[in-house]
């Protein structure tokens, strides 16, 4: 106990007229306090530093589920083929004319791989209006002028970019079971320009093509599209207006099914969302573990300090100055912990992404996570040091240096 | 004293002042119990997912995509490569003398989910002539089997119990009309009874498509996989891929798999790591408050080693106890959970290997925990240990 007593005398100099106990300086003494044994802070440090790396972890998954809900439109439907029926591309004049539709966009997908089968890719081959509806995609003018002056012309995005090193003016030939009027089942693009996902900034894999290019050199399916991407003027007519695109088409050779973004990602993100349920009991039993971690090691550190809380009532401190104290304490172990766990956390999500490559968007990080973090942090604190604390308020100082 | 002897009297005087150190003991296997029954829990998602995949998939039936196709929906195969694919070598005949051989078709229908009213594909498959005796896992569990060449269907277990309007006698809206469904089926828990089953060539016709996706087939052993193989990759008319169910399906299911397994590890892990810094602590903190007592022991004759022993044997006791309680807690709220991802329905399955690997975890970090503070209390030096 040499540094609290040493704390205490040297402010004894202070001055006779000055309240006693108030010239104790609060933050040594509270950091004294705190490393009194510094393998068992340290260890309890570990432990809820270790918590909080899960819970900035898991809260990535959290992020990463609600920015994809929240990025998916209810104002933009996709029109799909219901039966997988090519649709023709008249479709879209018809479907453009629903009251409500201010936009349609057709696309048709051209799949095949690069270089090796696991390389899956997709081209997605548009015209201009394409990107009208998805505004996300950061995409200027003149690549946009140049892409619809190339004939074979592709606009790649930065992940792919970054994957396969591609760059401009390289030529990507893709291995596809799309045959051309000659025959040939491979089709070669030429990247004109880089262009981005503002919503997945380097992550979305975007491949462009001419739609036109698509259409004259393929040997079938000419004049089809396999999705139309509608753009409504009232969201929350999503579901009226693509039921009336739907009746459009009901008794043609290819009846559509039309629904929103949001639907189809709800549809699509159900699976996560339950696993996402688990994330939270997980947390929840993280910190009810923490709890008993934190508490107990309060607990012990306060029956060895008795009499050291019996010298600092002695010296002037009141009940509820010593009661401060050891919240205090924890409320510093506590942060500190969750500082370092959360950076540790910010460290490891883009190291975790590479070993969940196809779920890579479920891990997002943001600042929202980090202030939740401390507030938790703040409310194990107060919890597990409650209890010490209010043991400590009660000792009797007669009492406490009787026993020793 | 022998030292055998030593160390259980050690341990027994350790475990019986347990209580005394209720509040430190506690943490160690609230920590133990969160670490498995987590770890446990995610696993028995992964466990349950691949036990549907791996039972749906037999070693002797392959199935026939075209080349390079990496699922059956990008697949094609032609009604000339289909008596090509059933004339090759090495398949199982039915009863009728016909190779056990069927060219599927598949299209997608809409069904509803009953529990959150949202919209998924649930695969419609049609069947080839052949395609009962190649799945003879189909068993109808009401109403009756679809009739070929009619808009009939049956509906899979799973299929039926989670999604709206696929009992017997509902309608199913396809591009030529309502199919009625005539009867559900079960397979015994395979992928299959997330399915609906009709007659292939009624469904190509129903689609106006000319093509079916892929082809499965029987063989007479696994062993003739090669020959059947081979023989394929020999005709020049076919440019098709054959791969074993089993594999095919593994394959599938291995994203979300690798994902399911990648979260149980990494939660797992660092929870482990949380308990294990939680261990060190309650066992350093025992063994500080009973060096007097050890010091007294030594002082009596009993052996570092037994001491260091009876340390270890109160860590592990510990986190049995939590792991088992662990383990316990998963199983009661897991096991048997129906779970679907996209249409394909599975149960939560918490295996005994599971729940034996999480406590197998758990005394790993017991263990580990443990050792230096055992090391420590081995260590205590008596002279000054006595004179506190």
């Amino acid at each position: 106990m040499p540094s609290l007593y040493l704390l205490i005398s040297r402010n004894r100099s202070c001055g006779p007229n000055d309240p006693p106990g108030g010239r104790v300086k609060f933050l040594p003494l509270l950091w004294s306090g705190l490393w009194r044994k510094p393998t068992r802070t340290a260890l309890t440090l570990l432990s809820i530093v270790v918590a909080f790396v899960l819970f900035g972890i898991l809260s990535g998954i959290d992020a990463g589920f609600e920015h994809a809900l929240s990025t998916s439109r209810l104002d933009r439907l996709f029109t799909d083929s219901r039966f997988g029926a090519p649709m023709n591309i008249s479709y879209a004049e018809q479907i453009a004319r629903v009251p409500g539709v201010a936009l349609v966009a057709p696309r048709r997908g051209l799949y095949g791989y690069y270089q090796d089968p696991k390389n899956g890719m997709g081209v997605i081959c548009i015209d201009e209006r394409f990107f009208s509806l998805r505004p996300e995609i950061i995409i200027t003018k003149a690549q946009l002028a140049t892409l619809r002056a190339t004939r074979t012309g592709a606009l790649v995005d930065v992940y792919l970019k970054n994957k396969y090193g591609w760059k401009i003016g390289d030529k990507i030939p893709l291995q596809t079971e799309t045959p051309q009027v000659d025959g040939n089942k491979t089709w070669t693009f030429d990247v004109v320009g880089i262009v981005d996902d503002a919503n997945y900034p380097g992550q979305a894999g975007w491949f462009f093509g001419n739609y036109e290019y698509l259409d004259e050199a393929s040997a079938t399916g000419k004049g089809t599209i396999d999705r139309f991407l509608v753009r409504i003027k009232d969201p929350d007519r999503a579901a009226l207006i693509g039921r009336q695109i739907d009746k459009l088409f009901a008794s043609s050779a290819a009846p559509t099914r039309t629904s929103s973004e949001k639907s189809r990602s709800q549809a699509g993100l159900q699976f996560i969302g339950d696993v996402r349920l688990f994330t939270h009991a997980i947390v929840g039993a993280v910190f009810f573990m923490l709890l008993f971690v934190t508490g107990n090691t309060i607990l012990q550190s306060i029956r060895e300090r008795v009499p050291e809380f019996a010298v600092l009532k002695t010296s002037g401190f009141t009940d509820n100055a010593v009661l401060w104290l050891v919240i205090a304490e924890a409320v510093l172990l506590c942060l500190m912990a969750a500082v370092i766990g959360l950076a540790l956390a910010k460290v490891a999500i883009p190291i975790t992404r590479p070993a969940i490559e196809d779920f890579v968007f479920l891990l997002q990080t943001g600042w929202a996570d980090v202030l939740r973090g401390f507030g938790l942090a703040l409310v194990v604190a107060v919890l597990s040091s409650l209890y010490p604390a209010w043991r400590v308020r009660r000792l009797s100082i007669v009492e406490a240096l009787s026993r020793h | 004293m022998n030292a055998i002897r030593q160390i259980v009297v050690v341990t027994m005087i350790g475990l019986r002042a347990l209580p005394q150190r209720l509040g430190a003991s506690l943490v160690v296997v609230v920590g133990m119990a969160g670490v498995v029954a987590v770890t446990v829990s995610i696993l028995s998602l992964s466990t349950g997912f691949m036990r549907t995949i791996h039972n749906s998939g037999r070693a002797d039936r392959v199935i026939v995509m075209s080349h390079n196709a990496q699922y059956e929906f990008g697949s094609s195969i032609t009604r000339e490569n289909a008596l090509a694919i059933a004339d090759a070598p090495g398949l199982k005949l039915a009863t009728d003398g016909k190779p056990i051989a069927s060219a599927e078709a598949l299209t997608s229908i809409v069904v509803t989910k009953k529990s959150n009213g949202l919209d998924f594909n649930m695969v419609l498959r049609g069947l080839g002539p052949e395609g009962l005796a190649l799945r003879p896992e189909i068993r109808l569990i009401s109403g009756r089997m679809y009739r070929p060449a009619t808009h009939e269907l049956i509906a899979g277990k799973s299929a039926q119990s989670e999604f709206e309007g696929l009992d017997v006698g509902n309608k199913v809206s396809l591009p030529d009309g309502d199919w009625t469904v005539t009867g559900n089926f079960e397979t015994g828990g395979s992928g299959l009874e997330s399915e609906m089953l009709g007659d292939s060539e009624t469904l190509l016709s129903g689609m106006r498509a000319n093509a079916f996706k892929s082809m499965t087939v029987m063989l007479d052993r696994p062993g003739d996989f090669n020959r059947f193989k081979a023989a394929l990759s020999g005709n020049p008319a076919l440019l098709v891929d054959a791969i074993p169910e089993s594999e095919y399906l593994a394959n599938q299911a291995k994203q979300l798999n690798g994902f399911l397994t990648v979260v149980a590890y990494l939660v797992g892990g660092i929870m482990g790591l949380g308990a294990l810094f939680g261990a060190l602590n309650t066992l350093y903190s025992a063994v500080s408050t009973r060096s007097v007592e050890i010091a007294t022991l030594r002082v009596f004759g009993f052996g570092a080693a037994a001491i260091l022993i009876s340390v270890l044997a109160e860590a592990l006791l510990l986190s049995l106890l939590g792991a088992a309680i662990g383990a316990g807690v998963a199983w009661c709220a897991f096991n048997g959970n129906l779970h679907a991802a996209g249409s394909l329905v599975f149960r939560l399955t918490v295996t005994p290997a599971l729940m034996g690997e999480g406590i197998g975890l758990a005394c790993g970090l017991g263990m580990v925990g443990g050792l230096l503070p055992a090391v420590r209390a081995a260590r205590v030096p008596v002279a000054v240990a006595l004179r506190a």
